[in-house]
């Protein structure tokens, strides 16, 4: 999961599933977007950064993984086909989408540490005393801060709804004193602002977006013939059902000509994995009844096709 | 005597009745089989058993008898036939139309035959008759055979007991029409007072009273198994 307060919101809640990611990274570009397009999936998150149209970074992370650049991007655009993510775009000032990028690709001092717990002064002073560049991660279940660092000193504040770095605390602290707040510390090492390339620049978004296009109709397809694969065992198996069920009243009923009527009659329905039904089932009856005419009565006859009737409803569907 | 032919017309009209009541209201493959049956009573009875009935001395009338006799086994062994293969092959085909228009067709056809010929003497009623016996005689036999194999296919079915009764039926028929074959090839009524014609006539006699009380049985046996 990762932990980004909201800025100014562009759009929300879109199904990626339904969008050309190509065409609305390039749309991004065409508008020299700054902010940054999150992605949320059940398995995980991906963040694509823009800095004035450029994307400067790509990121998708798991409990288990941590993509970046290509790969993360490769990645996003493949679970957005799947269909069960949500997509939000925010607006972000030039200087804060920078510092998300480094706020993503930092290193992480410490994890989750419980605000209660953590003597939050020592480690103010240990950031300025040890010129560190990051960030504070102050987050609740509800709300998200964080406080940008540079060389030691303090930069700023930035919130949930903010789209530049703020210079009063007032919400980050606020953020801090709701119960159960955690805090994460983030450090960047060097300052590699203006070596940032531009992914779309070096990446064929395109044909990513095409690969993964092209995966995901192959993947459905094999789900869609694993599906009917499925749904035709399962009809062979309630015809094979039903077959044994008829074949065993027609020997009670009929003696061992009765099975082989039953089968005989079965075969010429020529179902050929076709579903069973009620009304298939009307010829097969109408059929059996006529031949069964040649060894017994009408009454054991109707006798025998009731119980059929009764034990093919009572079949699992 | 006359009083125990009119016991066995009686026997065979009864017969005669149940089978082909029976013929209508089954299944297809009992046409041909009951139809057959049914043919005893036209061919057999009614010229040779009934002294009273007019007409009983025209030859004609005579040799249709023979004749319809000669077909009643014939018929009724195709429907065993179609049986047996019914019993192997679970196909059957054709319609109880068909059977009844088949049967006066060829009656029909019979007598047309007769009436372009010279008119029948004593003798050619007698070849007719040996005829239509060694058809019977033979072909009882035969069905007993198919029948028993058809009573091995469907032993389970609610229907298989009728068809050992065809077997106690066709056992009386080849005594009935052997004894009588057996008279005739011989020339034993013009020997009646061997010993091999009373033995011969009486289970002529006895043979055609079992047939007619063992058809018409059979039949309403099977009407109550096929109900």
């Amino acid at each position: 999961m990762i932990l980004l307060p909201r800025g100014n919101p562009v759009k929300e809640n879109i199904n990626p599933g339904k969008v050309n990611l190509a065409d609305a990274l390039g749309k991004m570009r065409q508008g020299k977007f700054t902010g940054y397009m999150r992605f949320d999936f059940p398995e995980g998150t991906g963040v694509f950064i823009y800095q004035e149209g450029r994307l400067i970074s790509g990121l998708y992370e798991t409990e288990r993984e941590h993509l970046i650049a290509y790969d993360a991007i490769d990645r996003t655009f493949h679970e957005a086909l799947t269909g069960t993510g949500n997509l939000n775009i925010y607006r972000l000032s030039t200087e804060l989408a920078y510092s998300i990028h480094t706020l993503l690709h930092g290193e992480m001092l410490h994890k989750g540490q419980d605000l209660q717990l953590i003597d939050i002064k020592s480690l103010l002073v240990r950031m300025r005393e040890e010129k560190r560049s990051g960030c504070l991660r102050i987050y609740s279940k509800e709300h998200i801060a964080l406080i940008f660092y540079r060389g030691g000193n303090p930069l700023g504040f930035f919130h949930d709804g903010s789209t530049d770095i703020e210079t009063t605390a007032d919400s980050s602290l606020s953020v801090a004193k709701e119960p159960g707040a955690k805090v994460d510390v983030l450090v960047t090492i060097g300052d590699s602002e203006k070596s940032l390339a531009d992914l779309m620049q070096t990446a064929d978004v395109a044909g990513l977006w095409s690969n993964a296009v092209a995966a995901r109709r192959l993947q459905r397809e094999e789900q869609e013939h694993a599906a009917s694969k499925t749904l035709e065992t399962r009809e062979a198996d309630r015809r094979q059902k039903t077959l044994a069920l008829f074949q065993q009243l027609a020997q009670a009923h009929l003696g061992k000509i009765g099975t082989s009527l039953v089968e005989k009659e079965f075969d010429k329905m020529k179902l050929n994995g076709s579903q069973i039904n009620d009304s298939v089932l009307d010829g097969f009856y109408r059929n059996l009844s006529k031949s069964a005419r040649l060894v017994a009565g009408p009454s054991k006859i109707d006798k025998m096709l009731e119980e059929m009737k009764r034990g093919f409803n009572g079949l699992p569907k | 005597m006359e009083m125990f032919q009119v016991v066995l017309a009686l026997f065979w009209l009864i017969a005669g009745i149940v089978s082909f009541y029976f013929s209508i209201g089954n299944a297809r493959v009992w046409t041909s089989i009951a139809v057959g049956f049914f043919l005893i009573l036209l061919g057999e009875i009614i010229p040779g058993a009934l002294p009273f009935l007019p007409g009983l001395g025209n030859p004609y009338v005579l040799a249709m008898g023979h004749i319809i006799g000669t077909l009643s086994i014939l018929i009724m062994s195709h429907g065993f036939q179609e049986y047996y293969v019914f019993t192997r092959t679970l196909e059957f085909e054709g319609s109880k139309l068909h059977v009844y228009l088949g049967v006066v067709s060829v009656i029909g056809a019979s007598l047309l035959f007769l009436l372009i010929n010279p008119t029948p003497d004593a003798e050619v009623l007698r070849v007719l008759r040996i005829v239509e016996n060694t058809n019977w005689v033979f072909l009882s036999l035969i069905n007993i055979d198919l029948i028993r194999k058809i009573y091995l296919n469907i032993k389970d079915t609610p229907i298989s007991n009728g068809f050992a009764c065809f077997m106690v039926v066709f056992a009386c028929i080849f005594l009935w029409k052997g004894s009588q074959l057996y008279i005739d090839v011989f020339s034993l009524d013009t020997k009646q007072d061997l010993i091999n014609y009373t033995i011969s006539h009486y289970t002529n006699l006895t043979g055609n009273l079992l047939a007619s009380i063992s058809v018409g049985g059979t039949f309403l046996y099977l009407g109550k198994l096929l109900r």
